[in-house]
């Protein structure tokens, strides 16, 4: 009873999320099963054609490219950031929170701006462009902006600082004896990596690439910049659904789909840190 | 004489200005039980972590088996330490645990499993084989690190405050616990502790470190009964200082009289000097009107064999402190605020310059 008490607190919270979030996202849930009327609007018939044709090859190639996207990004993010928090938490203990501070500073500037540097940075006669042409570098070059690798790199850039917080933390909370007990039972430094501190710290890992990969799935901004016209993904589908070909039952439906499988991946990676860390709470 | 196990010789470590280590050498003979012996930042953690591979020398040379092994990664070491904190690996179960140093060697599976089965016995864990670290208790955690440690067969076990957070019972356990498992498989054992109670019921011999600087290295017991410094006497058990001034051949109490007292060579007249003598080579009786030291219950502690009391007497402003035995305590029969007169025996004393 006494542990309960506290609850109450979490009332303005809940009831913040329940009017702006939970009721909205399910009006939009529900309309994915109604008609789209003939001209744009809506027809309150039932019907399952929308959710149907999230299915159809044209659409469903769009969300597995999107996963392809956002899972590539995810994985370089991790690569990178891991290596990065690494560094951090290896820095003596002073510096450390001055190289997060720098790690994470990014992020309190607009993301727009963020991606629209990128632009200036891959333009065809951009930066990178200019700076391969004072290296003496004639040929033509490939093109940079409006690529797949374009929205890559833009989304590793924009979510890298998460991911190095994410592994931040386990790394930092490692105890320096652990690795030198590996030492001292005959391993080397990477056997010590890659049997000690890896798996140690494979949770972080985790919460940095399903954040990643959550929120670049979903995404319509850098693919929009970045990607160019031509370049689709799910929530360039989504944005064009309800804003420019007028169908919200059909952009509805493909949202219900993002959503799940976002859910999906969250869940999964709570009950995954919560094994990581159950055992612990079992022993005391 | 024969080879000693390991040798250090003039080992040196600074950090910065500060000398953790300071011309420290020491022999230590195969299968001893030998303690590190000192306050924190007496630099017995660092040597420890010398020997272990995980600092460098600033100078010196630390030899094994008459080898230098100063410049050996602590992984081709054939010495083992058990951290402080235990350090076990919490992902892996205890059996996992005990197997890693045996991988590490590259040893057949077979011979892993069967020698992994006979640690676990020994050290009383086959149970609990397949749990993991954060599901045992701290002494069984304990257990398990030695374990991990010692199946590697090292020449040298490193063991670094290996009861500190253990609580009071159970330490007394695992210090005999410790002391027999040593015996039984015969590997030389060099514990770091601040604890003089540890050292003296588990090690052969003890050495007391200050400052980076060695300043006794002996048995327990010639510790305990000579301690060569101020220091080193004070740390070992508990001990009496009474100041006093040598003339004229005889040792001065500050009240003016003279005491017992074995005379120190390399003191000279004028000295300013202590007078040690252990709570139990002290004789108190009631007063009866004599002319020597004599003073005043302050308190009485009972310790179960023996009592302990507290005096405030003529020789100086300390209380001093009398062990007596059970059966003295009885025949004495004193109590708080009792008269009390004490006499020594100039034997038992030490005398240290001030």
């Amino acid at each position: 009873m006494q542990d309960r008490k506290p609850l109450y607190l979490m009332t303005p919270a809940l009831a913040w999320l329940t009017a702006f979030m939970v009721i909205p996202c399910l009006l939009i849930l529900a309309l994915a099963f109604f008609r789209r009327g003939l001209y744009g609007g809506i027809e309150y018939t039932f019907t399952l054609e929308n959710l149907a044709l999230v299915f159809d090859p044209l659409y469903a190639g769009i969300f597995l490219k999107s996963a392809w996207i956002a899972g590539l990004a995810a994985l370089i993010a991790v690569i990178i950031g891991y290596a990065a928090a690494f560094a951090i938490a290896a820095a003596p203990s002073r510096q450390q929170p001055i190289l997060l501070f720098f790690a994470v500073l990014p992020f309190w500037s607009n993301y727009l701006v963020r991606t629209y540097a990128w632009i200036v940075l891959l333009n065809r006669e951009g930066l990178i462009t200019g700076l391969a042409r004072w290296l003496g570098y004639d040929a033509e070059l490939p093109r940079l902006l409006y690529t797949e690798g374009a929205v890559v790199v833009g989304l590793v850039y924009n979510y890298l600082p998460f991911v190095i917080l994410a592994c931040y933390a386990p790394l930092s909370r490692l105890n320096p004896e652990i690795a030198e007990a590996s030492r001292d039972l005959g391993a080397s430094g990477w056997t010590t990596f890659r049997r000690v501190v890896l798996p140690m710290t494979a949770p972080g890992i985790a919460t940095g690439f399903v954040f990643v990969f959550v929120l670049s799935i979903g995404n319509f901004v850098t693919p929009a910049l970045l990607g160019g016209g031509q370049f689709q993904m799910i929530g360039n589908l989504v944005y064009a659904q309800f804003l420019t070909a007028n169908d919200w039952p059909f952009g509805a439906a493909l949202s219900m789909i993002l959503i799940a499988i976002m859910m999906g991946l969250l869940t999964l990676q709570t009950f995954a840190t919560e094994r990581a860390s159950g055992a612990k709470r079992e022993g005391s | 004489m024969t080879q000693p196990l390991l040798s250090l010789r003039n080992v040196e470590k600074h950090f910065g200005t500060v000398r953790a280590v300071d011309g420290f050498s020491l022999d230590i003979q195969e299968n001893e039980f030998f303690a590190l012996l000192g306050a924190s930042g007496s630099g017995k953690t660092t040597l420890l972590r010398m020997l272990a591979g995980f600092e460098t020398l600033t100078g010196g040379e630390i030899l094994l088996d008459g080898k230098d092994i100063s410049q050996v990664p602590p992984n081709r070491r054939p010495v083992n330490l058990m951290f402080q904190s235990y350090a076990l690996f919490p992902h892996m179960s205890i059996a996992q645990n005990i197997a890693y140093g045996l991988e590490m060697e590259k040893c057949s599976k077979s011979e892993i499993k069967r020698r992994v089965g006979e640690m676990l016995e020994i050290i009383q864990l086959s149970h609990l084989a397949g749990r993991k670290p954060d599901q045992l208790s701290g002494g069984q955690r304990q257990r398990v690190a030695l374990g991990r440690a010692l199946i590697k067969r090292p020449r040298l076990l490193l063991l670094d405050e290996p009861l500190g957070a253990l609580d009071k019972k159970l330490r007394g356990d695992m210090q005999l616990e410790l002391k027999r498992l040593q015996h039984e498989i015969g590997i030389t054992f060099i514990i770091v502790t601040h604890d003089q109670e540890e050292a003296l019921v588990m090690a052969d011999r003890v050495a007391i470190l200050k400052d980076g600087k060695l300043l006794q290295c002996a048995t327990p017991r010639d510790i305990y009964e000579h301690p060569n410094s101020r220091y080193s006497a004070d740390f070992i058990g508990v001990m009496n200082f009474l100041p006093a001034t040598l003339r004229q051949g005889q040792v001065i109490a500050a009240n003016g009289q003279p005491v017992a007292a074995q005379l120190p060579e390399g003191l000279s007249e004028g000295n300013d000097v202590v007078v040690a003598i252990r709570p139990e080579r002290l004789q108190v009786a009631a007063y009866r009107g004599g002319g020597g030291p004599r003073g005043r219950v302050l308190a009485t502690a009972y310790h179960g064999l023996d009592l302990q009391l507290h005096l405030q007497t003529n020789l100086s402003s300390e209380p001093i402190t009398v062990r007596l035995t059970a059966q003295e305590a009885e025949q004495t029969a004193l109590s708080e605020g009792d008269e009390v007169e004490l006499g020594w025996n100039a034997k038992d004393t030490r005398v240290f310059a001030a």
